[in-house]
């Protein structure tokens, strides 16, 4: 017997899988971007959501994974595949790096200090650093993906990459929810000195959570890279960083459903709007205010209670 | 050394109104606990309005002390008003809800904010008449002063200081002080928090409203969307001076406004903004809630 | 080895110039229900505090089994079995009551890094374990009926329940329990004494500060007295009870919790 929440998923998995069957190349592209987005705002949702650490610079973890296979690609010829690993492995290692010497920052003062990285991480690339950014105009050029002589080169490819990656991305959170890391996460989140006496350390689960966020949004980077075969600075700023953080925020923390929803509302919506060029983003801003007084806890919050089910079987 | 002397004296006119705009940011989240994202959105609004209220009462060529006078008095008027709206319409609702929910708000006002002044004054650069101030300046051994600067810096002291009074001396002050510690326990003694934090919001979106119509005297150009970037530095300025603490406000500006203009005297412009959060973070990571910040002991 | 679990010697704890605890030396058995009183801001939760990593004494040393343990982190406190519950109730409070249990299995928890991102037979093993015991600790309790319900929608008496029941998921060697019977009625107190006889019985260590004297002088092995951060009195409960210092601080204060 399937339940509700899992019949709409079904619904959903079928749409989504099918989804380029019926649409234009425009829209096939928005829905590549939509699944790489998704992607991106699950990362930002361990960090935010679960962690309940206050990150605004996201958008530079997905940056560090585009931008490494951009320069792999574009000026050491790596192979697209090639640069899967390390897109990944290096915005962990600079999470860590940067991240572990102010983990023990409070809420706001961590928040500045993340847009701080990024807006640091934008400067660089707009400086051309030792030549390999390519400046404000960024990198193009970027390959597509070659496996055995075939070429993974038209749009659907790449939909149905982004949407592996997405696949994947929501195996991690399941596996996290289900698992001590995420269980310690939601602990320093919801009650931090109740979660130190019960024997978990801030300091490591905090940055648990920022490692494996900023690696899926690197390997998400590097997807989005190959998508549109150019990088360029504006793609990974602050702005950029605020929209994950909205999206978690007016979504759902925590909520897999939660997060979709945001990121269809807070990416798609707009570009279902483009005409109103001047005025959306306007009645974009009425739209968050109003989600939040009417929905503090985002649009589909978060619900606890996710116990084995013998357990459920005493319980009312 | 004239170069430093030079730096000094811009560093402390910047620096005085990333202080007057700080101000704004650490009096509401001192009261409410909130980063209130749309305050330099209020700002650039303020440097508009200015703009217009001059350009519909005066015209380039007759500005007089009238002029001026009546320019800061009416934006900041104005302003005080959105900013008193903007807390009715977006935060209050809010109050009880958690905290990032507020923020979320907050982004969303700014982005209201400042949209709407693109609607109505266009998304191109607007400049403030030439000689809004007038253009006088002063060489003293090999540095120039201009009046615009002198107007700023000394405006923004006497409204510190004022600010400093007020909040230190007056029973209003008191009153917001006791909101700031604890609003449930200023509510027991008869407190009215929700008048304290109008109050809050008038004062720090005028002083906000000052510094915006002395950024378009300053740097002549503005645009719609300029109040992030100063929004931004004001808010890190906050932050360094340690967020809440009105002295720290101030100190925060005027260090930050001298750092900015020693490293793009000296260093780089390109750079600057990377200097300006590695400072951030440094000081960050020597004092976790800033230099006048409080350590705060949480009670178990 | 100290024939001593955990040994208190000369501890005093400062804030900001005001002496919270002063010169406070204590030890207690392997087994013991260890009791202490005093009135209100004597500074009982404040010791509880330094022995639990929270606040960090600025003078004196506290032994665990013979070694140091003063300035070392709450994690690792909890680490070294020594659990706590909180006078103002800490829980989880939108979690389920199962959920807030579990966190107490989290060092015990055999769970590897990579099991974050991707499942393993060893860890299908461990995490049915794990909730496996939450189960029996939810039996233990009485709590199997909310295994599911949010722990903030429960009632007061439930929640120290449920806080207990966390602290013991850890198997802890020392439980240290912070008036685990404020605001519960006859009945709940009843039944509360009578669960942590079981877990004496368990083999647990027990120090509590109790305002409840009749439930603190019958359970107590051992009692400490503080007033004003310093002992005044100590021994065992009959002792304690008559000693004029005691019974002075107690008329000498506003306090008048016997039947709270």
């Amino acid at each position: 017997m399937m339940n509700k929440t899992g019949l709409i998923a079904l619904l959903l998995l079928g749409f989504a899988g099918l989804y380029p069957l019926f649409v234009d190349s425009a829209w096939l592209a928005v829905g590549t971007t939509f699944l790489v987005f998704a992607c991106v705002a699950f990362s930002q949702d361990i960090i935010l959501g679960r962690a309940g650490v206050f990150h605004m610079g996201h958008a530079m973890f997905f940056g560090l994974g585009a931008y490494t296979t951009a320069i792999l690609n574009v000026q050491f010829g790596w192979a697209i595949l090639a640069t899967w690993i390390p897109s990944v492995v290096i915005p962990m290692a600079c999470a860590f790096a940067l991240v572990a010497p102010i983990i023990h920052l409070r809420g706001d003062y961590l928040l500045v200090a993340t847009i701080g990285f990024n807006i640091i991480f934008i400067q660089i690339l707009e400086n051309d650093v030792f030549g390999l950014t390519g400046g404000p105009n960024g990198l193009f050029g970027i390959d597509v993906v070659h496996v055995f002589g075939y070429d993974f080169s038209s749009q659907i490819h790449m939909y149905y990459m982004a949407f592996i990656l997405l696949g994947i991305t929501l195996f991690i959170m399941r596996s996290l929810d289900r698992s001590k890391f995420g269980r310690a996460m939601f602990y320093i989140h919801k009650d931090d000195i109740a979660a130190q006496s019960m024997g978990i350390s801030l300091r490591y689960y905090k940055l648990y959570a920022f490692i494996l966020g900023a690696g899926i949004a690197g390997a998400a980077g590097s997807m989005f890279s190959v998508q549109y075969s150019a990088v360029s600075p504006e793609a990974f700023n602050v702005t950029q960083s605020i929209m994950f953080f909205t999206i978690v925020l007016v979504g759902g923390s925590a909520s897999l459903p939660g997060v979709l929803i945001g990121t269809f509302v807070m990416f798609v919506l707009p570009e279902v709007f483009r005409e109103f060029e001047t005025a959306r983003y306007l009645v974009f801003g009425v739209a968050m205010i109003l989600t939040m007084i009417l929905r503090p806890r985002g649009i589909w919050p978060v619900k606890f209670g996710n116990i084995p089910s013998f357990l459920k079987k005493g319980a009312k | 050394m004239d170069i430093f002397l030079q730096q000094m004296v811009n560093g402390l006119t910047i620096g005085s109104l990333y202080a007057l705009v700080a101000l704004g940011y650490t009096m509401v989240y001192g009261v409410m606990r909130l980063i209130n994202f749309a305050h330099g959105d209020l700002v650039a609004f303020s440097a508009f309005v200015g703009l217009s209220v001059y350009g519909s009462l005066f015209s380039e060529g007759t500005t007089s002390l009238l002029a001026v006078v009546s320019v800061f008095l009416l934006s900041a008027l104005v302003v005080a008003f959105v900013g008193v709206l903007l807390e009715r319409l977006a935060y209050r609702p809010l109050r009880t809800a958690p905290r990032l929910s507020a923020v979320v708000s907050a982004l969303g006002a700014g982005l209201v904010i400042q949209n709407s002044v693109m609607l109505i004054w266009g998304p191109n650069m607007k400049i403030f008449p030439t000689d809004f101030f007038p253009s006088t300046l002063w060489s003293v051994g090999g540095i120039v002063i201009t009046f615009t600067q002198v107007m700023i810096l000394s405006l923004s002291s006497v409204l510190m200081v004022g600010l400093y009074f007020f909040i230190n001396q007056t029973k209003i002050g008191t009153a917001i002080r006791a909101v700031a510690i604890d609003q449930d326990a200023a509510k027991l003694m008869g407190i009215n928090v929700n008048r304290i934090v109008m109050i809050i919001f008038i004062i720090g979106s005028a002083l906000g409203a000052v510094a915006g119509l002395f950024i378009g005297a300053y740097y002549r150009g503005i645009t719609f969307d300029m109040g992030w970037m100063y929004g931004l530095n004001a808010f890190v300025a906050a932050i360094m001076g340690g967020i809440g603490n009105i002295p720290g406000a101030m100190l925060g500006g005027l260090l930050l406004g001298l750092f900015n203009a020693m490293i793009t005297g000296y260093i780089s412009t390109q750079w600057a903004e990377t200097f300006t959060f590695v400072l951030l973070i440094v000081i960050l990571v020597f004092r976790p809630t800033g230099i006048l910040g409080e350590k705060v002991a949480e009670k178990v | 080895m100290s024939e001593y679990l955990l040994e208190i010697q000369n501890v005093s704890k400062l804030f900001s110039g005001l002496v919270a605890i002063d010169n406070l030396s204590m030890k207690v058995k392997k087994g013991q229900i260890y009791g202490i009183i005093g009135p209100n801001g004597a500074g009982k939760t404040t010791l509880f505090n330094c022995i639990t990593g929270i606040y960090t004494p600025e003078i004196g040393q506290i032994l665990w089994k013979g070694k140091d343990i003063k300035g070392i982190s709450p994690y690792k406190i909890a680490g070294l079995g020594i659990l706590r519950t909180f006078q103002t109730i800490r829980l989880f409070s939108e979690m389920s009551v199962a959920e807030n249990i579990m966190s107490g299995r989290h060092i015990k928890s055999k769970q590897r890094w990579y099991n974050g991102i991707i499942p393993t037979p060893a860890y299908f093993k461990d995490e049915k374990y794990q909730w496996t015991k939450v189960g029996e600790l939810m039996e233990f309790f009485n709590l199997s009926l909310y295994a599911t319900t949010p722990a903030g929608d429960l009632s007061y008496g439930i929640q120290r329940r449920i806080e207990m029941a966390r602290a013991l998921a850890a198997e802890p060697e020392l439980l240290i329990l912070d008036e685990p019977a404020a605001g519960l009625n006859e009945n709940e107190t009843i039944e509360l004494t009578e669960m942590i006889r079981k877990i004496q019985a368990m083999g647990v260590t027990i120090m509590m500060i109790e305002h409840d004297m009749e439930m603190v002088m019958s359970l107590s092995e051992y009692i400490t007295v503080i007033n004003f951060g310093a002992k005044i009195s100590e021994g065992v409960p009959s002792f304690v009870q008559a000693d004029p210092k005691v019974v002075e601080a107690y008329i000498g204060s506003d306090e008048e919790d016997e039947d709270a």
